[in-house]
């Protein structure tokens, strides 16, 4: 079982009317997403991520629970309890009680705690009339015999006990993804509102007519404006959307997660374009295991036969998709050709594709 | 329908034609004249252009070339040019632009909100030109092919007639076919670049009918770390 970092943000768990701590999840999600891509929200107030990676990358479990802490203070000014432990059931309980639990260690730990921790006051009550007081005297229990007394709620807790499950089926706000994303578009279309109705000027009025005439001389996707979506940071969620047309719900694929950071390409290929590279042996250049490739790029291979020589090339950098996308493996690398242009390059499953130029 | 009558509502100031009407003060003249805006206004440019170009800024009306061979900056440097305008609140729009980078654009300077794009216009690219003419204050135009004499003298025209600015963004092989105010091309390129893609210096020969510094040559960077242009 995976060693889970769990950040447990009292302010934000509680819902409030106006919806700020939506507005503050979303906020600490996007800082964090430079810590660790792999960052989940569980509901509000609990966030969790994978330690190892995180770990590794930045040099052990305290650089990374520093950081981790100085983002949630920067972004919401609160203080975060953080914890780790395998599973999401006992890295909750290691976040509200600060404590780091050594690899290997989440079974002890998760035995010494009070049966209350499981959440049902009645199983808490009964047992403790049978003597039972932690979370590991319930596990010595026979499932027969907790079948035969409890309801299959308890059952499943009881299973949790023991280790078989690693989340209470209460942990987890299964709206709140949704609720996330709507949450990043309101914020939006209100910004969006300002610019485009609350000062209107007598120009803006001209360009919507010229952009009207427009549509009307070369179709709906003739004329496109950019969807700042995600305010704050166009970095990430920038795209082009035909005009007029009604605003799509928050988009699932990211064209251009902002992980390369800047300069950012000047054309960034809607329907990227096959492309082969190829080593000093004219030998295909793969993304191998590891996430290194398997060769020198030198050689780029373009449509019609066109072969341009590598005189740099940079990367790879892994691309993983945020939180709300299915797992892809890609990667982005950097070249420089002989000709002078600069280009952006990805690769999945095998095949390369010109995704950018630096024009 | 209750009917009015009585001194206050008099036929006189029933209609907005009324004979008597104030003298207008010189300043509001000036503005409602559009060939004098056309020929005093300028837009402003960003740091690296200011010193190049000979107003200091982007005469309305005016047609900039910016010629570049393909992959050498060309976009970045027509786009740059537009940063300081469009921060500013000026509309603009991008014609023949293929897939533009939003991220690039905005980290340039430029406010998205106020930017059309109309990435492919196939073969109507002088005609949808045209027609953003009279809605935008700044315009690049990147042709698909070499563009046609008529077509560009027809444009150019109608950029001088409404104020608008056009950029004319070529290469060598295509180039814009008439004379223009300014021109910019691009001569040589280099990328700095350690573990990524830093920054690209560019080498940019000023010249055209108006300009101050003929022939000399600059070095700009763009983009530069953070992806905006600069002076070197």
């Amino acid at each position: 079982m995976e060693r889970l970092l769990a950040l447990w943000i009292e302010e934000l768990a509680v819902e409030k009317a106006d919806g700020s701590s939506l507005r503050s999840l979303v906020a600490v999600l996007d800082a964090l997403v430079s810590v660790c891509p792999f960052v989940e929200p569980v509901r509000l107030g609990l966030i969790t991520m994978p330690m190892r990676g995180p770990s590794r990358f930045f040099g052990g479990d305290e650089a990374v629970m520093a950081a981790v802490a100085a983002a949630v203070r920067d972004v919401t000014g609160h203080e975060v309890n953080l914890g780790v432990a395998e599973g999401l059931f006992c890295a909750e309980l290691a976040a509200r009680q600060r404590t780091v639990v050594p690899a290997g260690g989440t079974s002890l730990f998760r035995r010494v705690q009070p049966l209350a921790t499981l959440g049902h006051k009645e199983l808490t009550m009964t047992a403790r009339r049978l003597g039972l007081v932690t979370v590991g005297e319930f596990a010595e229990l026979a499932p027969a015999r907790v079948a035969e007394r409890f309801s299959r709620t308890v059952q499943v807790l009881h299973r949790v006990a023991r280790g078989e499950l690693h989340e209470l089926p209460s942990q987890r706000d299964k709206q709140l993804l949704t609720r996330l994303r709507t949450a990043r578009g309101e914020d939006v279309r209100a910004e969006e509102q300002m610019g485009f109705f609350g000062q209107r000027s007598a120009s803006d009025d001209r360009a919507q007519a010229a952009a009207h005439r427009l549509r009307h001389r070369l179709g709906v996707d003739g004329v496109l404006v950019a969807d700042v979506r995600g305010g704050r940071s166009p970095d990430d969620r920038a795209t082009l959307v035909p005009w007029g047309a009604p605003r799509p719900p928050a988009r699932d694929n990211a064209p251009w997660p902002g992980q390369l950071g800047s300069p950012a390409p000047t054309t960034s290929f809607r329907c990227p374009v096959r492309v082969e590279v190829l080593d000093e042996h004219d030998a295909p250049v793969r993304l191998g295991v590891r996430g290194a490739m398997t060769g020198t790029p030198s050689v780029l291979l373009l449509e019609r036969g066109v072969r341009r020589r590598i005189t740099w090339c940079a990367g790879p950098w892994l691309l993983v998709e945020q939180w709300w996308t299915a797992p892809r493996r890609r990667a982005h690398a950097q070249v420089l050709l002989e000709t002078g242009e600069a280009m952006l390059v990805t690769t999945e499953g095998g095949q390369w594709w010109l995704t950018g130029m630096y024009d | 329908m209750s009917y009015v009558t009585g001194s206050v509502y008099s036929s006189e100031h029933m209609f907005a034609f009324s004979t008597k009407r104030p003298a207008l003060s010189d300043d509001i003249r000036a503005a409602i004249r559009p060939v004098t805006l056309a020929k005093t206004k300028t837009l402003p440019v960003g740091e690296p252009w200011r010193s190049l170009l000979p107003d200091g800024g982007l005469r309305r009306g005016a047609t900039v070339g910016v010629q570049s061979p393909a992959g050498w900056g060309g976009v970045s440097v027509a786009l740059s040019l537009l940063s300081e305008a469009s921060a500013k609140g000026h509309w603009s729009a991008v014609v023949g632009v293929d897939d533009p980078g939003v991220v690039a654009i905005a980290d340039l300077g430029l406010d998205l909100r106020r930017v059309l794009f109309v990435p492919r216009p196939r073969g109507a690219w002088a005609e949808s030109a045209a027609d953003l003419v009279d809605g935008v204050d700044l315009l690049i135009v990147r042709p698909p092919s070499r563009p046609a004499h008529a077509a560009a003298r027809k444009l150019m025209d109608r950029v001088r007639e409404r104020g608008t600015v056009l950029i004319a963004l070529t290469e060598p092989s295509a180039p814009w076919p008439l004379p223009v105010e300014v021109s910019l091309d691009v001569t040589n390129t280099q990328w700095v670049a350690s573990s990524r893609l830093e920054s690209r210096s560019l080498t940019v020969r000023v010249g055209g009918r108006g300009a101050a510094g003929r022939g000399a040559e600059r070095v700009v960077v763009v983009p530069d770390r953070r992806g905006r242009a600069v002076a070197s």
